[in-house]
């Protein structure tokens, strides 16, 4: 069960000297107590204490990290089974797996595009997140070579998928400090395996066929010293892996069974089914996900459902109120008003900017909701657009005054009109329209 | 060790009859049960419950349809019957979903057409039919007596009931023993709302499907994901306003920037592919009955569905 703050404190070796990273032994004690903090982060804590507090005050998924650097990403540390209980915190990576016996042209190729493709929505570049490369060829040397090839081009996460040890030596000798996660170990070979994740301490996939034997191995590769875990659950099914990931998050976040308490890895590359392993994987708990590489649409489709089911429920992706600028509006530049919700701010702003007439941008604060969400909640109103002008000292920046006002916001033109004194256009409802309406509408303005 | 993946729960989903065949008093090849969990998506070992359903929706005015589908499917766009017909014998789906778009004209007042259009998609298809009447408040009475009236023992699925606008469609799936979609703007308190209203008018449970709204992938999708989510959830702790199967039907994932300014190469994938993920994440989330409109999304997620099942493998590549 949960213990205080204090009662944690009480525990602690009182030195602070700032070890674990806080200032203070108190402040660790509240990490702890909030599930922030793992106790291991405090170097002079007797076993007694440990043990004590080991089980109670981890996160209940143990946050490993994969890959180092800019493009490193970290897992586990989930609190809940559904993300309208609080928000869901570590978007699974997405690996692209290429084999060791591809060409070197091909691998290169992957490599790059891993690299370099971004997908830029609501203001955030979307991205896949490492390589995965698998010892198909069974030879040490083309795995090295393989490793090698990717390692060249570019600082991604990796795993290294290798059935023998010799493999992920030879790999490791060249990619052994930059945490990549080796795969794995198996209730046959741990005890190799884990030296291996030791010697150079990378995390780590295990995998066993449900969830005693999970629990059995997870303990096992724990004794052996290796903590940073992640759990391969060599689903049977779809079906079988959603039931097993449920269950596993279920028993880790009630802390019914710690020792189940660590990211899950999914395996996507079924044939027929990549593409619904993935959306299930992102939306049902997978924290590593291993795809052959996707096409331009399932890319795009993945990485939309990966973003939104991690966005924070509680608040939607907002912009600040404001004046913004497209281009470089002069004195007679049109003013649009807008939400700042910002998958509409980044829809509008991205035509505007296609449409090459300098502008302005007013961002009124609808508490991010959407244009027509907002105009139905009553959260768009005339007052908040007379406000935002005043506040944002529109009237200063222009020499007219004339606002554009959103196609579906269109029944409060006339409201908006008696509150602000500026007349007001209706614009079109779908911002791809945008252009043409200004090319067309905005040189009839007697300015 | 056994894990117990009903968290305690004691509620059970309702259950809908969709279709009849002719021992049940209507002319369909099959009908459905939809509903009768006890626990998330997925997880039931009763081998019994069915996988999700796959519907196709198509409409007998096909001028503001997405293009999209024109492109693919030609002039069987044109062609009403035969849309449903291929619905069912190349496309593979297991309802088709009809949207009366001819309705949507300004002034429309052919209501006799309506009811040939039934009664054609009826003999053209032996699937159960979910059907979209007017849109329109000043017609709603009218279309939605002829579509029940045509379509008498068929237990059609009839929609769209809303909180401002249900009384007509509710009138009609009572007079002759059909089932309604209930929609409201993604949140539970609403949905269970309009729930009580119809229960308060005499619609029956087992007579309301439960449509949270679907925003599409990246335009509100995490919104229904998380409504859908709760709406299952509240039904399983024993919520009974709220214990109908859903359905989820993302009509916008055509028209979203990602899709309509695809390259032309690549636009059909990209309307399949964003179908197929919001289809396969709302039936993880709890829809029973996805819909789409591109027939190729259709067989990806019945595959799909197929490996969700109990006892289910994955396919081997040979
Ligand atoms: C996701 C969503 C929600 C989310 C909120 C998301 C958000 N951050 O706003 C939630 C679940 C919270 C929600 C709540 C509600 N919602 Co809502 N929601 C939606 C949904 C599915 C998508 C909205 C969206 O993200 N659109 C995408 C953005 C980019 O669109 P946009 O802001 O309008 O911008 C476009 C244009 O307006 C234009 N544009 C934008 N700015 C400008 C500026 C200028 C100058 C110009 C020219 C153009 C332009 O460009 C953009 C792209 O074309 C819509 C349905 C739909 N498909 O629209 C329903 C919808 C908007 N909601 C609706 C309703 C009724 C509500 C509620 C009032 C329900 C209720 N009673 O609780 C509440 C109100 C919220 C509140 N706090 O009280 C209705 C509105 C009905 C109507 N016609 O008035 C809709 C249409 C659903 C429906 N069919 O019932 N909603
Ligand atoms: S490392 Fe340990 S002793 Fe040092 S401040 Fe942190 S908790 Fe206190």
């Amino acid at each position: 069960m949960a213990l205080k703050a204090l009662d944690i404190y009480k525990l602690l070796p009182k030195k602070n000297c700032k070890e674990c990273g806080d200032p203070t032994c108190l402040t660790f004690a509240m990490k702890l107590a909030g599930g922030k903090a793992d106790v291991d982060l405090c170097p002079y804590l007797d076993d007694q204490a440990k043990s004590v507090l080991g089980a109670t005050t981890r996160p209940p998924i143990r946050l490993v990290k994969i890959g180092v650097g800019e493009r490193s990403f970290a897992t586990g540390e989930e609190f809940v089974l559904y993300r309208h209980d609080k928000t869901f915190y570590h978007p699974p990576g997405i690996l692209f797996k290429i084999s060791d016996l591809q060409t070197h042209e091909e691998i290169t190729a992957t490599t790059i595009r891993v690299r370099d493709e971004t997908f830029t929505r609501i203001g955030s570049d979307l991205r896949f997140n490492g390589i995965a490369i698998e010892n198909a060829s069974g030879s040490p040397e083309t795995f090295a070579r393989a490793v090698a090839t990717v390692e060249e081009n570019a600082d991604l996460p990796l795993v290294l998928m290798a059935k023998s040890t010799g493999a992920l030596n030879a790999a490791l000798v060249q990619v052994g400090s930059y945490q990549p996660l080796i795969h794995t170990a198996t209730p046959e070979n741990f005890r190799e395996m884990c030296a291996v994740a030791k010697k150079h301490s990378c995390p780590m996939a295990i995998k066993a066929h449900g969830i005693d034997n999970l629990i059995t191995l997870a303990k096992d590769c724990l004794a052996e010293g290796v903590k940073k875990l992640v759990m391969d659950l060599c689903p049977q099914s779809l079906g079988d892996y959603i039931t097993t990931a449920t269950a596993i998050r279920q028993l880790a976040i009630t802390r019914a069974a710690p020792d189940l308490g660590y990211p899950v890895f999914m395996d996507a590359t079924h044939p027929f089914l990549q593409d619904a392993a993935i959306a299930l994987g992102i939306v049902k708990y997978a924290s590593v996900i291993i795809t052959p590489p996707l096409s331009p649409e399932s890319s795009k489709a993945a990485l939309t459902l990966r973003q939104n089911i991690y966005t924070d429920p509680q608040k939607p992706i907002q912009m600040n109120p404001g004046l913004y600028r497209v281009g470089t509006p002069g004195k007679d530049a049109p003013v649009l008003v807008t939400v700042n919700f910002s998958l509409t701010f980044f829809t509008l702003q991205g035509y505007l900017e296609s449409s090459r007439v300098p502008c302005f941008m007013l961002i009124i604060d609808t508490e991010g909701l959407s244009v027509l969400t907002a105009v139905a909640a009553g959260k768009f109103n005339e007052t908040l657009v007379r406000d935002s002008l005043k506040k944002f000292n529109v009237e200063n920046e222009v020499a007219h005054k004339t606002l554009i006002i959103p196609g579906y916001s269109a029944p409060l033109s006339g409201r908006i009109e008696e509150a602000t004194g500026w007349k007001v256009m209706v614009g079109p409802r779908d911002a791809a329209e945008i252009g043409e309406y200004l090319h067309e509408e905005w040189g009839k303005v007697p300015l | 060790m056994g894990y117990d993946l009903h968290f305690g729960w004691t509620g059970t989903i309702g259950k809908v009859i969709l279709g009849a065949t002719p021992g049940e008093g209507g002319t369909r090849k099959t009908s459905y049960s939809i509903g009768g969990g006890t626990t998330l998506p997925f997880l039931e070992l009763n081998p019994l419950l069915r996988a999700p359903l796959v519907a196709l929706e198509i409409c007998d005015d096909p001028e503001y349809w997405s293009p999209i589908i024109r492109n693919y499917c030609g002039d069987l766009v044109d062609d009403v019957d035969a849309w449903a017909k291929t619905a069912e014998t190349v496309y593979g789906a297991d309802l088709v979903r009809l949207y009366l778009t001819s309705t949507r004209q300004r002034n429309f007042s052919d209501i006799a057409s309506v009811g040939k259009t039934i009664e054609a998609v009826l003999s053209a298809t032996g699937l159960p039919l979910i059907l979209e009447g007017s849109n329109e408040p000043r017609i709603d009475s009218e279309v939605f007596q002829r579509c029940g009236e045509t379509a008498q023992g068929e237990r059609l699925l009839l929609g769209t009931a809303e909180a401002g606008r249900y009384r007509s469609i509710a009138a009609a799936a009572l007079a002759y023993n059909h089932s309604l979609i209930a929609q409201s703007p993604i949140d539970v308190n609403l949905a269970k709302q309009l729930n009580i209203l119809l229960r308060e008018i005499g619609v029956q449970r087992e007579h309301i499907v439960i449509d949270p709204y679907t925003g599409a992938l990246g335009y509100g999708f995490e919104y229904s994901y998380s409504a859908m989510e709760r709406i299952r959830f509240s039904a399983l702790k024993g919520d009974t306003d709220l214990s109908m199967p859903m359905i989820c039907s993302a009509i916008d994932s055509l028209t979203i920037k990602e899709v309509r300014e695809a390259e032309p190469s690549l636009q059909d994938e990209m309307a399949v592919q964003w179908e197929f993920y919001t289809g396969i994440s709302g039936a993880a989330a709890g829809a029973e009955i996805i819909c789409v409109r591109h027939p190729k999304t259709v067989m990806m997620l019945k595959n799909a569905f197929a490996s969700l099942m109990k006892g289910a493998g994955f396919p081997e590549v040979n």
